[in-house]
């Protein structure tokens, strides 16, 4: 009697152990690809992350360069105390990129045009970038007088901004006299706030109350205004550029955190699971070897 | 004085600069009437209490602004020193060869700006050696 139990457990045992050592089996093999596949991906966006942080310095330094030279050339502007006409016909210029994995920016950028253009349903807008033009497309196709590409893997050249600001400039289908530029401020190397950039145009700065101090030859506003044009547009995108390289340093960075997580919580189990096999082997001989 | 991708000069105090404009020559003092001037290429001369710096201008905006502060906007400028005439002469000879073939308004207006800015290039430098 006591020989026929030990074999009825004998064989029970075994055939449950052994389901359970394919199930664990089963599973080792599936966190130990999730384990591979993780780690690839962290080497990744490590990568990324560096490429990034060294894009993020060198276009840093170019904002600053950039955003002190449009500041000149807007001085006068300011000093001129230029107010905005009251029918002044505006257009908006969305200054984003073509690439993506860099955290809010895109969206950010088209929530901001959204919103404008909500209120002002008819402006033209320009958009400079592939990932702005698919989000605003879906919503505002009909206003998309210009789209431009192969911007922003690079740092905006003076030769890119001016070659987009005379193509805005020189069509004639498009009228206006305000700009407003929507761009990326660069507030710290985390943080970034979507903001714009007003351009007024030298017909109203001209009647502005302080301009008159100014002695100015006829000849040469129209070529100021395209300067004056062209240096905010570099302003602006490149100030976006370098928002947009910081953004993506702290999304790669978040990136590379989350997955090194994952690796930890996934190695733990997988340690755990290759525990619970063999401790399970070691009853099952444990138990075989008693039974004898 | 700002290019797109430096910032040559800042807050800088200066006794006079000498500009040359598309309307002509000018020499600015502080408490120059406020006026904003485009500049053609050539030479700016900025003298101040510790020397003359000369730089050579591609182009761009020159705007004297009412609280004495006198803003240049250039795409590109050089100090003499760092030009080779050598290179200017050959340019200057290609653009002139491209002028003078070119089929259609836009290349033979391309050209004639090359043109003017290695004559002004020239004369900046021999100028600089007399």
């Amino acid at each position: 009697m006591f020989a026929r139990s030990a074999i009825t457990t004998r064989t029970a045992v075994p055939a449950l152990n052994a389901v359970g050592q394919t199930r664990n089996m089963a599973t080792l093999k599936e966190i130990q690809n999730r384990l591979k596949s993780v780690t690839n991906i962290s080497k990744i966006t490590a990568s990324m992350k560096m490429i990034a942080s060294t894009k993020t310095t060198r276009a840093q330094r170019a904002m600053n360069v950039a955003r002190q030279y449009g500041q000149v050339s807007n001085d006068f502007v300011k000093q001129s105390e230029v107010k905005k006409a009251e029918n002044a016909k505006e257009i908006l210029i969305t200054a984003s990129s073509d690439k993506g994995l860099c955290g809010g920016i895109h969206s950010s950028l088209s929530r901001y045009s959204r919103r404008y253009l909500n209120e002002h349903p008819d402006t033209p807008l320009v958009v400079i970038g592939d990932k702005g033009k698919v989000q605003l497309q879906r919503v505002y196709p009909q206003n998309i007088a210009y789209s431009f590409n192969q911007i922003g893997s690079t740092i905006p050249t003076f030769d890119e901004s001016s070659g987009i600001s005379s193509v805005i400039l020189s069509d004639k289908a498009i009228e206006f006299d305000n700009a407003k530029l929507v761009y990326n401020q660069f507030v710290s190397a985390i943080a970034f706030e979507t903001s714009e950039i007003e351009n007024f145009p030298i017909s109203q700065i001209v009647e502005a109350p302080n301009f008159k101090a100014y002695e100015v030859q006829e000849e040469v506003l129209e070529n100021l205004n395209e300067f004056l044009f062209a240096n905010t547009m570099h302003w602006a995108l490149v100030e976006g550029h370098a928002a947009e390289m910081a953004a993506k340093r702290t999304a790669m960075e978040n990136a590379t955190k989350n997955a090194g997580d994952m690796i930890q919580r996934l190695t733990l189990q997988y340690n755990r699971g290759r525990q619970t096999v063999i401790t399970n082997e070691l009853i099952e001989i444990i138990t075989g070897a008693s039974a004898l | 004085m700002a290019l797109p991708h430096e910032i040559v000069l800042k807050n800088k105090e200066v006794n006079q600069v000498d500009l040359s404009a598309v309307s002509g020559d000018l020499g600015i003092l502080a408490d120059h009437v406020p006026t904003i001037e485009q500049l053609k290429p050539g030479v700016i001369d900025i003298m101040a209490d510790s020397g003359a710096e000369k730089y050579f201008v591609s182009g761009g905006f020159a705007i004297m602004n009412p609280n004495s502060v006198l803003n240049i906007n250039a795409i590109e400028a050089f100090k003499l020193e760092d030009i080779d005439a050598q290179a200017v002469a050959s340019n200057l000879a290609e653009s002139q060869r491209l002028a003078s073939n070119a089929k259609d308004e836009i290349t033979k207006e391309a050209a004639a700006i090359e043109v003017e800015l290695y004559e002004a290039l020239q004369s900046a430098l021999s100028a600089k050696s007399k």
